[in-house]
């Protein structure tokens, strides 16, 4: 092994690759041709679109959290339904008085410097870090006052009031733990360990290739007891959802979540024997897509205008034409998938043209010479096509009632700066996450003291309404899970009897997988598991 | 036996030639019925989606993903593509023609800073300027012909520098200048005309060029959401390639086929316009 040129790779023993790896040479070993598992235990997965950063602790994007996933963890992991098991910490109990919660930590973890994990690492991370920085964290960990740390594995949080939702906020992609030794007394947000995580997860950061991979590879001191399984993780960056099935077919993917293939094309990978096609993953994360209207616009500020709109769409058949039957009718803000807080019984708005063609005869905007009342502009990020499509179909509904609908698909960066920064839109579409509690996930849309003009993602409609702040701000530190249910049923109802959000689907994110990969979904946070039992079968 | 053949040759050029106007009519005329033949709007959800060419009654060509008439949206997506090709190509020339003018009329530092400018635009990739343009001023269909005129302009300068600078050193430009003419007539009524042949066909080929990046623009989603083309056509039906692929080959074949008759057109002027083999068909 004195060379090791590219064009051998593919003929290269597993002995050479690691050798070649070992040497520093990944990056020209890369493999990108089909991958035989067992010569290699090299695993090649996707995140879409391409991480802006690899430390969710900062950037709660999407595909960041992927990522950071597998090299940070967090203090607790998931089951599937949702409640808490052990990661770094290995017990847990909350105070009679909801006021402190006592961890007691994982002993024998290191960074992956080879540094203990201690509870200094957790006091740091929560306090100075994830209290600071963290965009959720500001919310969820507010009434965190101290971090206590009798001995160097146990850390208690206390707390100023109740924080029911600070249990499910708790994962190594929400709310990972940093290493005290590499961040203090530095700039934490230039900290070079942003881009090159110092974590305690499976996986061990090696190279990023901007546009095209990163690589990952496995902890020898992780703490899970064979794990990680795996050899190397590739994480491949492919824009295209329809290059994505194409690299699925091919065999150069065995991995991909997130729904990461058009959706008309779901059924034939189901069909197919040489792949697993698994529908669950998302309880954590529960995106939805809803409408956001701005009521600083004269029409929309009118609530009947909001309820024809509702009565407007299809949605029955927007779940096949547009969704290709992969996705479920929301009801109201909450979805069916978390049923300690969903309710049914919320006012409803049934597929009805002519209702709406009455409720703007009442509001006083008849039909001009071409049918049209008036016109509203809907922007929408260019995340997928499924967000064309439904444009486009919305477009059609609402020219059925007489309000014009101009399409504007722009760019993240553009799409932030028009509706949170500069609130000029009339409609958008996005989708926005509950995650596992609507605390967490659906305060932030319709609290008015959520908004904050400029912030992403927040309450942009412009929607004030005291009681929906006694409301949230009720159930956000109610410790008896009877009264926070209660509150939160009549969340659901006033928000759909007020309307500044028009709930309309939540689509149902598939993870695919190639048939000798397995446990892919390892949990309810789908492919932001750290992935430590992730292997090829056989 | 050389008569024979330059006749044959001439004959099978203008056959090329009839052709392509032939074609480029079939485009006008869908272009004008389009609301004639399709009242409805080429957006409208007409029918189930997915329906293949002859599966369903009132779309001939079949439905796309939503259910759209393809054939509506062939017809009106021929206004889109001439009404881009055109527009920005006249844009195009207006300016092209005038900064050539005056470069190759006047020469001396005009000319070396007008071409500096040109140059500027040269050496970006057409089609990357094209997508820059569209995303800073946002996707419509009015900044999508401006961002073709601003990447088509400069061929035109170019090549009406070159012809000013042959033309104005013959002897009837240097008459005029001697009578006293101004410069601005000598330009516009004196070079221009002659220089007017090849600026012709380049048009043609322009106008076909246009028209396939605008499609290009839209399949890469660049397009304006709002208006049904080719290559929003196109885009749309991409991820159908698999299971309904007659969705983006429709209009492909469209494209083809216009782009196919711009370039017969354009032939055909060439070898009209063009001196030499004019004297070899009149033998």
């Amino acid at each position: 092994m004195t060379k090791t040129p590219t064009s051998s790779t593919f003929a290269m023993s597993r002995r050479a690759l690691l050798l070649a790896s070992g040497a520093g040479l990944a990056a020209s070993v890369l493999p990108f041709g089909p991958l035989k598992a067992q010569q290699s235990g090299t695993l090649a997965m996707c995140v879409t679109p391409e991480p802006n950063a690899m430390c969710a602790a900062f950037n709660t994007a999407s595909p960041v959290t992927v990522v950071s996933g597998k090299m940070l963890e967090g203090l607790l992991s998931y089951d599937f339904d949702v409640s808490p098991t052990p990661a770094l910490a290995t017990a847990w109990e909350v105070a009679e008085d909801g006021l402190s919660i006592t961890f007691t930590l994982r002993e024998g973890v290191m960074w992956h410097d080879g540094q203990p994990f201690t509870s200094a690492d957790v006091q740091y991370s929560i306090m100075e870090i994830l209290k600071q920085h963290h965009p959720r964290g500001r919310s969820t960990l507010a009434s965190v006052t101290a971090v206590e740390t009798p001995d160097a594995h146990t850390a208690i949080l206390r707390l100023s009031q109740p924080a029911p939702a600070l249990m499910y906020a708790l994962s190594g992609w929400e709310s990972p733990m940093l290493p005290k030794h590499v961040y203090e007394g530095t700039d934490v947000l230039q900290n070079p360990a942003n881009n090159a995580p110092v974590g305690t997860g499976p996986f061990v950061f090696q190279t990023w290739e901007r546009g095209s991979h990163i690589i990952l590879t496995a902890n020898p001191n992780y703490w899970g007891e064979g794990e990680p399984k795996l050899e190397r993780l590739v994480i491949r960056i492919i824009t295209d959802p329809s290059a994505r099935a194409a690299a699925l077919d091919a065999g150069e993917l065995h991995l991909a979540g997130d729904g990461p293939i058009p959706v008309n094309q779901v059924q034939r990978f189901m069909d197919s024997p040489d792949f697993q096609v698994d529908t669950r993953g998302t309880e954590m994360n529960n995106s939805l897509d809803m409408i956001h209207t701005n009521l600083r616009n004269e029409h929309l500020a009118k609530l009947e205008v909001r309820q024809a709109l509702m009565h407007a769409m299809n949605r029955e058949a927007m779940l096949s034409v547009v969704y290709y039957g992969l996705a479920e009718l929301l009801t109201g803000p909450i979805p069916e998938t978390l049923p300690n807080f969903y309710t049914a019984d919320v006012p409803s708005y049934d597929y009805n043209p002519d209702r709406a063609n009455e409720l703007l005869d009442a509001a006083g905007y008849a039909r001009g010479a071409d049918g049209m009342r008036f016109s509203l502009r809907l922007i929408a990020p260019t995340v997928g096509d499924t967000y064309d499509r439904m444009g486009q179909f919305l477009k059609q509904n609402f020219r059925d009632v007489g309000v014009d609908l101009e399409l504007i698909s722009a760019d993240i960066p553009t799409f932030i700066r028009s509706v949170f920064g500069e609130y000029d839109y009339d409609l958008t579409l996005y989708p926005g996450s509950v995650t596992a509690d609507p605390t967490i996930g659906l305060q932030r849309f319709w609290w008015s003291k959520a908004a904050s003009q400029g912030t992403p993602f927040v309450n942009s409609t412009g929607y004030e309404s005291a009681e929906m702040d006694q409301i949230l701000e009720e159930a956000s530190v109610e410790p008896d899970p009877e009264a926070r249910r209660d509150l939160f049923v009549r969340f659901q109802q006033l928000a759909m009897t007020d309307l500044p959000i028009l709930p309309v689907a939540r689509p149902i994110y598939v993870t695919i997988a190639a048939a000798n990969v397995e446990n892919f979904v390892p949990g309810p946070d789908g492919i932001r598991a750290p992935y430590g039992s992730l292997a090829f079968t056989g | 036996m050389d008569r024979v053949k330059s006749l044959a040759s001439a004959i099978l050029r203008d056959w090329m030639l009839l052709l392509g106007l032939l074609l480029l009519a079939t485009v006008f005329f869908m272009a004008a019925t389009a609301p004639f033949f399709f009242p409805q709007p080429p957006d409208t959800m007409m029918g189930p989606p997915l329906q293949w060419p002859g599966q369903y009654p009132g779309a001939p060509l079949g439905t796309d993903g939503l259910g759209r008439n393809i054939l509506a949206g062939l017809f009106y997506g021929a206004q889109i593509s001439l009404l881009v090709g055109f527009a920005s190509v006249t844009v195009a020339m207006v300016f092209g023609i005038l900064v050539g003018a005056f470069a190759g009329y006047y020469g001396g530092w005009i000319d070396n800073l007008l071409m500096r400018v040109t140059e500027l635009f040269q050496t970006i990739p057409q089609f990357m300027l094209a997508i820059v343009v569209v995303a800073v001023l946002g996707p419509s269909i009015q900044v999508i012909i401006f961002s073709l005129a601003v990447v088509s302009w400069p061929a035109i300068a170019r090549l009406v520098r070159g012809e000013f600078m042959v033309l104005r050193e013959k002897a009837y430009v240097q008459g005029c200048i001697v009578v006293g003419m101004s410069d601005r007539r000598i330009i516009f009524t004196q070079i221009l005309p002659n220089a007017m042949s090849g600026v012709t066909v380049m048009s043609t080929i322009m106008i076909a060029t246009a028209i396939l990046m605008e499609s290009a623009l839209s399949f890469l989603g660049f397009g304006d959401p709002n208006v049904t083309t080719w290559g929003t056509m196109i885009g749309m039906g991409k991820n159908n390639l698999r299971d309904a692929w007659y969705i983006m080959t429709i209009p492909g074949i469209a494209l083809l086929l216009t782009a196919l008759a711009l370039n017969l057109v354009g032939d055909g002027l060439n070898d009209y316009l063009n001196p030499r083999l004019r004297s070899q068909r009149g033998q």
